[in-house]
């Protein structure tokens, strides 16, 4: 006779049970990718993406699940869901890797898109939110503020690159401390737009820190008083105490200078979808180019786009 | 015997292998995905240029992938981490399971393991906001990242391991040796560190192996103190970018796909060979050097 007891069936229920959910991963996107032509319907909606663009999204996120709690107040033809909207961050790299690969249904980059890398979202969907400027800051302490607060480009090369270590070398009334050099990681999108705008190829000092986020390399700034580094606008205005803006090549990154084009580092905030986005995505987009959207953008710092 | 538990002794046996062989072909599985994605580094860069150059410069054109400077800030990092953490490990261990009264390790064991429990980050944050600001002030440095700070911080991380696997090894030890050396009136200390510790030996080996490790492969404490320089480190207190960091860091800004991509996948794939050949080389030593207690 066979005597099985209670216990060990529910074990052996169990292991089936994981066994069929490691299998089924297998087999599950292929299916996906052979029946979704028509943008589906989704329960929430994900974006994922730049550290710079993520607090915006999430703002705004948190704003329109407030304002409207379910869809069908936001538009009478939706139906009566929850509104859910996930934000998470990863990089520029990673949202446009997981908007290309489906993981989100939006993917946020702040960087200038390739023309190899438009060519994927064709289909889809670009929206520019604004842009972000890249302040050339230092610390409040610093008397490089009052001393020298304009740096030209071939200065912040010789900087950046490492050829020039000390604040005295780059100007006599400076201290004889050595310059900390903070960077963002490289190939990153902020360090793109500083390499494009301002070292034009010339490799950024093997010394030079790399910190993994924005808000780490502003915090390093507001820390140290020998360091500088290339900062979102955006963090400048929001402790504008304790780091100082320079300015570049004599052109301060003043509003007028930024929306003019005359002060050249910045990048575009972007939401990225490989498909057309479905009716609810659509509002949630309206909603980011709606002025409250942009006024999110505007009070976290960044530069709104022109409408 | 019972037909019946013949039949479940088999179903039982076959879901353990089974399990077993899962988990292996998921190793080796993850082991072959890395192989393939960084495949175009092994064959375009080359494993020697790759290993000993000496210029990181993914995105530059040409670019140029060496890891030398993030090998040898791994190897600083979790190395001093242990020159750190084992002696106060070891020492814990032997307090522990020898000298300490008895409510003692009762008292300290939970809080040692909840050392294990807090997430790397916090310790990381820690480190960014109070050590390095701390090195800054005290020894007036420009700059308080260091490769040394990263150590510092990994030996409390992995303190714990190397305790709680130490102690227990010195207490699987059979209660015969200890009797014996009661009976020949031996002392506390010397029972301690003269028939406990080499009996344990190979425990405690393993300890400090799980402990490497770990201090080799964690990414987010080293990421926030090293201070991701890449230049290549001549001391303990140069700044330096670990292997597990530069990827941390450069993965999510680089295209899938390029190059770049294709590196970060090679150093981890260096990162995992350097862990797996730790753990081997080990295991052979291990059992090599067998029990250490010395035969008359």
């Amino acid at each position: 006779m066979i005597v099985v007891r209670g216990k060990t069936w529910l074990s052996i229920l169990l292991i089936s049970v994981l066994a069929l959910c490691l299998l089924s991963g297998c087999a599950g996107d292929k299916q996906g990718s052979e029946t979704t032509p028509v943008p589906t319907e989704k329960a929430s909606i994900k974006i994922g993406g730049s550290s710079t663009l993520a607090p915006i999204i999430a703002k705004c996120a948190d704003n329109f699940t407030e304002e409207f709690k379910t869809w069908n107040k936001v538009d009478s033809s939706l139906p009566d869901e929850p509104i859910v909207i996930f934000v998470s961050t990863g990089g520029s790299g990673f949202g446009l890797k997981s908007a290309v690969d489906g993981t989100f249904d939006f993917g946020m980059v702040t960087k200038d898109l390739k023309d190899e890398e438009k060519a994927q979202f064709a289909n889809g969907s670009i929206t520019q939110l604004g842009s972000d400027v890249l302040d050339i800051g230092v610390n409040a302490a610093n008397p490089i503020a009052k001393v020298k607060p304009n740096l030209t480009t071939e200065e912040l090369v010789a900087i950046f690159s490492g050829k020039v270590k000390t604040w005295k070398e780059l100007d006599p009334a400076l201290p004889d401390r050595p310059i900390v050099v903070a960077v963002r990681d490289l190939g990153g999108g902020a360090s793109e737009v500083f390499d494009k705008a301002i070292m034009k190829g010339t490799p950024i000092s093997p010394e030079a820190l790399q910190i993994p986020s924005m808000g780490a390399l502003g915090g390093k700034i507001m820390d140290n008083a020998d360091t500088i580094g290339y900062v979102s606008s955006g963090l400048v205005n929001q402790n504008p105490d304790k780091i100082i803006p320079l300015s570049v090549d004599g052109i301060a990154p003043t509003l007028e200078n930024i929306n003019s084009g005359k002060y050249k580092i910045g990048r575009p905030l972007l939401l990225l979808s490989k498909e057309k986005p479905d009716a609810k995505q659509q509002k949630f987009l309206d909603y980011l180019q709606s002025d409250k959207g942009l006024k999110v953008v505007e009070d976290l710092g960044y530069i709104p786009v022109a409408r | 015997m019972n037909p019946g538990l013949e039949l479940k002794e088999k179903i039982i046996s076959t879901i353990f292998i089974s399990a077993a062989v899962l988990s292996s072909l998921l190793l080796l599985g993850m082991l072959l995905f890395i192989l393939r994605e960084s495949w175009p580094i092994w064959s375009q860069v080359g494993a020697m240029d790759f290993l000993s150059g000496t210029a990181w410069r993914p995105v530059s054109t040409p670019p140029q992938f060496g890891i030398a400077p993030m090998l040898i800030s791994t190897m600083w990092v979790a190395g001093g981490a242990l020159l750190i953490a084992a002696p106060l490990g070891f020492g814990c261990a032997i307090f522990l399971a020898e000298f300490a009264p008895a409510p003692l390790p009762a008292m300290l064991r939970p809080v040692l393991n909840m050392l294990t429990g807090i997430p790397s980050v916090v310790y990381g944050f820690l480190g960014a906001a109070v050590l390095i600001k701390f090195f800054e002030l005290r020894f007036d440095l420009a700059s308080g990242e260091s490769l040394f700070a990263a150590s510092l911080i990994l030996a409390i991380m992995i303190l714990p391991f190397i305790t709680s696997n130490s102690e227990a090894a010195l207490r699987s030890v059979a209660p015969e040796y200890r009797q014996a050396g009661m009976a020949l009136g031996v002392s506390r200390e010397y029972m301690a560190l003269r028939v406990l510790v080499p009996l344990a030996r190979r425990g405690m080996m393993g300890a400090l192996v799980l402990a490497f490790g770990r201090a080799m492969g964690e990414t987010m404490a080293v990421l926030m103190v090293a201070g991701n320089t890449l230049m290549l480190p001549f001391s303990w207190f140069n700044k330096g970018e670990p292997l597990p960091a530069l990827i941390a860091l450069e993965l999510g800004s680089s295209i899938p796909g390029s190059i770049h991509y294709q590196a970060l996948f090679a150093a981890g794939l260096v990162l995992i060979v350097m862990v797996i050949a730790v753990n081997f080389g080990v295991n052979i030593l291990l059992r090599r050097l067998k029990s250490g207690v010395k035969q008359f």
